[in-house]
């Protein structure tokens, strides 16, 4: 393009080319008045708003777990504690980074790759949180992480508290073990504290109910985070507060005494040939309502859940074949067989349906519900001309029989009422969980029970009769029979069954006690006559009835009752709840073995080896008795 | 020469301007390169940006002495250049992000798009001086547009839609200076429309380019992807507040939250770590720079000179608004530098020429 003349002219300003860049400076002033109100909101207006959502960008907060609170029982020996756990941890980010690591350290471990690379790849536990690859190390792997610190880059060596129980199974059933946090524990827990995926809880006992008192507060470490999420610092370190300590009503020697006491039951029963696969005891205190032990047969080793359980271990815990080791059998209900007759025999008294002085005629067999129903006594050759008291005393069926029928002619459920007043049908309310109610049977349970089955809806007298004994289908717990022994023991009054005594501070300083609320004690409406008299009938059960034989030559008078429930299917349960010492009561004790026998004869010397170690006598125990009472 | 018949020749204002822009951009170009991500050098980009700015000075000082009339002699070659070196890129250039975009010869870089867009407000000046008077004629529209059409289009083959838009812009502003009647504008407008229907229709846009157009309007929509880069400009603009959060300091600059961090967002660096005030104070500087532009177009002896400077004060203005508004989520996210602040030696030499240009035709206002 050459130039011309033309273009020379052409190349003079318009005259209105003031007024065109007039409407780009109007432009300019647009956008920056645009630009600065925007910016203006965004960093005055809003300003604080974009700077917490930095903040969340960049700061990460770690939890960090609050040691756990100790176990004590009554004198202050520790029953649970913690041990340093020596892991090896490494952060998940490393591994990405370290592929080689990862082999190195699956040699050293003897683990396979690709099993860390699972637990490095856990959702649920914090992204940033190190991982945990292998717990309690031994000497020589730890030794030689050390010395080859450099060429494993990531891996950490981490001391953990974790559990440790210095008894082994001791008392498992009462502690408890501890767990990771379900989905449905977690919606349940979130409002009570600071829980999150992957956090280990109480599952069951002491560790479960007191979980808050012992869990502590957890601290936390916050940490800057680049956009990859690689921590960059330590921004503020938070300690975590140690959960409280617990002590508990537990007496470890009587504790021992128990556990090893029923052991020695079930052997002996196996020597007999019966079956025993299952056996429970809880010791009370019937002035106060301690739980002195709790022992329930088989039993687990706690320190398997350190840690997270092996599949392994746990498909042996819940086999069948294994039966349930896991359960707490002192709060599962039984038929509680002949040692329920105390309840027959005071709300027979209470309701005027008999009088301490009545003498009964026992001939081995009763027909109170018509010739077509007779009804046979354990002993079949009967007691003769027999008191109420020594009806007790020999655990005589056809006087209870007769005392059920009174009950079911004249207040219709005047012995389920008594029941319930004594305890049974509801939960005592132990500070532990899973507790069961058991069973007082009535019309309406029997209605609603069988439903769709109308030939087995109604009820009979017979029920009441089979429940005056004991049987039927009555359910008690083992610790609502020593509840409710105690309160025969006490006078009549119910305590709450407790295992916690009290809270320790976690540096020791401040022990708090637990009251007793006043719901946690009441007084029953039954005369102190009748109890009395039932003290005294139970008194005769020990040195003239049924578990004279287990008693003979013990140190110090007791009471208490043996039964022997029959269970369908299954061979006799033997039972016995009694205390000790009788005129002065401290102890109850309520012994349950299934399939173990006779209640006089497997159960009640088991009852006397714990009352023998709690009072502190030297007994050799007893001799070998065979107690036929039902 | 006292100062003020030195300010009678030299713009002073502008030059002390440009300086203080270049210094600002120096230091954020170094706060945004703190975090370790080029090979621990933390003073590499730092290095090459000055060196830049040296050249540029260089630059700038042979195009205040040289006399812009001369350069309408050269408008057919200038335009040819431009042609070969975008076509040229194409060929034999670099790819980066995707777009091939660079020459690269060792640690020689040149991106040609950023002097496209100077060569372009030459060749168009030239153009529209050459045909004054008869401007009104649909003719001229299309041959005007053909002027920007082939380089335009050899952009967006790169493909460099930022710099399209650049070219867009300038058309626009110096067809408005030149004497476009209104209608004109109004058939750009439809036309605009209608190729970015098209554009959208028939997929001519990558669709990730349509979610960085498109997402400002509602960034919810796509966190993981333009949104976050969005959300966490604003995140890190906002939190900035009132006086920022000190230089060197912004959390979401050194942790490398904010995404190309020296280059296209660098304006969210300076609201992050020198807040409301930081921004407003590089604005005003901007405010000045390119009223001064508008000054120089005004005084222009002629309308060559007028339209030059048009042009150049059109791509500044609308590379201000388009990058320090997608910042702050008013403008679709394009990846347009920020003049004399962004990294890249290309564009602040491009633009330094482009100063001395402005000066030069300043200083010839009475001749």
């Amino acid at each position: 393009m050459k130039l011309t003349d033309i273009t020379l002219d052409r190349n003079t300003k318009p005259e209105d080319i003031k007024s065109r860049l007039m409407i780009i400076t109007f432009i300019v002033f647009g956008i920056f008045t645009v630009l600065v109100s925007r910016l203006w909101f965004l960093q005055v207006m809003d300003g604080q708003m974009y700077t917490g959502l930095a903040e969340e960008n960049y700061i990460r907060t770690i939890p960090i777990d609050a040691p756990r609170g100790l176990i004590y029982d009554r004198n202050g020996q520790v029953l649970v504690g913690n041990r340093p756990s020596i892991c090896v941890s490494v952060p998940p980010q490393f591994a990405e980074k370290y592929p080689e690591t990862l082999s190195k350290l699956s040699k050293i471990l003897g683990m396979p790759t690709d099993e860390i690379k699972n637990k490095l790849s856990d959702k649920k536990i914090d992204p940033l949180r190190p991982r945990i690859i292998k717990r309690d190390l031994n000497q020589a792997t730890l030794a030689y992480i050390e010395e080859h610190k450099m060429e494993l880059p990531g891996v950490d060596i981490v001391t953990e508290p974790v559990r440790t129980y210095p008894y082994g199974t001791l008392g498992a059933h009462i502690f408890g073990y501890l767990g990771e946090i379900s989905k449905e524990e977690l919606s349940k827990l979130k409002n009570t504290g600071d829980y999150a995926m992957g956090d280990i809880i109480g599952k069951t006992g002491v560790e479960r109910r007191y979980e808050r008192v012992l869990r502590g507060e957890k601290g936390s470490q916050q940490l800057e985070v680049d956009a990859l999420g690689r921590p960059v610092r330590v921004v503020k370190r938070q300690d975590p507060i140690p959960g409280s300590n617990i002590m508990l009503t537990i007496d470890l020697n009587v504790q021992k005494t128990t556990e090893q006491a029923l052991g020695e039951a079930i052997q002996q029963a196996h020597n007999s040939g019966e079956p025993a696969d299952g056996a429970a005891a809880v010791v009370l205190d019937p002035r106060n309502g301690e739980i002195i032990a709790m022992a329930s047969y088989p039993t687990y080793n706690p320190a398997l859940f350190v840690g997270g359980i092996s599949k392994n271990d746990w498909d042996n815990l819940v086999n069948p074949s294994n039966h349930f080791p896991l359960n707490n059998r002192a709060l599962m209900a039984y038929p509680p067989g002949s040692t329920f007759k105390p309840v027959t025999l005071m709300g027979a008294l209470a309701d005027g349906l008999t009088s301490t002085g009545e003498i009964f005629n026992s001939t081995g067999s009763w027909d109170g519900l018509g010739k077509k129903w007779i009804r046979y006594d354990w002993n079949r050759a009967g007691f003769g001309r027999i008191s109420l008291a020594m009806a007790v005393a020999d655990s005589c069926d056809t006087v209870f029989y007769e005392l059920g029928l009174r009950f079911y002619k004249r207040t219709q459920e005047g012995l389920q009422h008594w029941a319930r007043i004594f305890g049974f049908g509801s939960l005592t309310g132990v500070d532990l969980p899973m507790e069961a109610k058991g069973r007082v049977p009535d019309k309406k349970w029997k209605k609603d029970f069988n439903k769709g089955h109308p030939e087995f809806q109604k009820w009979y007298p017979g029920d009441t009769v089979s429940m005056a004994i004991g049987q039927g289908d009555l359910l008690a717990t083992p610790l609502q029979m020593a509840s409710f022994y105690a309160t025969i023991a006490n006078g009549g009054t119910f305590y709450r069954p407790h295992v916690g005594k009290a809270i320790i501070s976690w540096n020791g300083k401040i022990k708090t006690e637990f009251k007793l609320k006043p719901e946690d004690k009441r007084t029953l409406p039954i005369s102190k006559n009748i109890v009395a008299f039932a003290q005294s009938s139970l008194e005769l059960v020990t040195t003239k009835g049924t578990a004279a034989g287990a008693f003979a030559g013990f140190p110090v008078k007791t009471a208490g009752k043996t039964g022997t429930s029959q269970v369908q299917g299954k061979q006799d349960y033997a039972c016995y709840v009694g205390y000790a010492p009788a005129d002065n009561p401290k102890y109850v004790a309520a012994v349950v073995i299934e399939q173990g026998g006779h209640g006089g004869s497997t159960a009640a010397p088991v009852a006397r080896k714990i009352f023998a170690t709690a009072l502190g006598y030297q007994d050799k125990g007893a001799r070998y008795v065979n107690d036929l009472s039902r | 020469m006292d100062l003020a018949s030195i300010n009678r020749k030299i713009d002073l204002t502008m030059v002390i301007t440009v300086l203080l822009l270049c210094t600002y951009g120096v230091i954020a170009v170094f706060s945004a390169t703190q975090s370790g991500m080029h090979g621990g050098n933390s003073y590499l980009l730092l290095k090459k940006q000055i060196i830049g700015f040296l050249i540029g000075i260089a630059a700038l000082l042979f195009m205040s002495l040289f006399n812009y009339n001369k350069w309408k002699n050269y408008a057919t070659t200038i335009y040819i250049l431009n042609i070969i070196l975008l076509a040229a890129v194409l060929i034999i250039g670099k790819i980066h992000h995707g777009a091939q975009s660079w020459f690269q010869s060792g640690a020689f870089q040149f991106e040609p798009a950023e002097l496209a867009k100077l060569l372009l407000v030459i060749s168009l000046a030239s153009f529209l001086t050459n045909h004054k008077g008869q401007l009104d004629n649909i003719r001229e529209l299309v041959s005007s547009l053909m002027q920007v059409g082939i380089p335009l289009l050899l952009v967006l083959l790169q493909p460099d839609l930022g710099t399209a838009l650049c070219f867009l812009a300038i058309l626009l502003g110096m067809m408005l200076v030149a004497g476009f009647p209104a209608r004109h504008f109004a058939i750009i407008i439809l036309a605009g429309i209608i190729i970015a229907f098209v554009a959208i229709q028939f997929h001519v846009l990558k669709s990730y380019q349509l979610d960085r157009l498109t997402v400002f309007v509602n960034p919810d929509n796509n966190v993981r992807g333009a949104g976050y880069n969005l959300l966490q400009s604003k995140i890190a603009v906002g939190s900035g507040q009132l006086f920022g959060k000190g230089l060197f300091s912004g959390t979401q600059t050194r942790l490398q939250f904010l995404p190309e961090r020296h280059t296209d967002f660098i304006f969210a660096v300076i609201g992050e770590e020198t807040g409301f005030f930081g921004t407003v104070l590089l604005l005003i500087l901007f405010f000045v720079l390119v009223m001064r532009g508008l000054k120089t177009a005004i005084s222009s002896k002629n309308l060559f000179g007028a339209l030059l400077a048009a042009g150049i004060v059109s791509l500044w203005l609308f590379q201000i608004f388009v990058n320090a508004g997608m910042t702050i989520g008013i403008m679709p996210i394009t990846g347009i530098p920020l003049p004399f602040i962004s990294y890249g030696n290309s564009a602040l030499i491009a633009n330094l020429m482009s100063v001395g240009m402005l000066l030069n035709i300043y200083a010839r206002r009475y001749v």
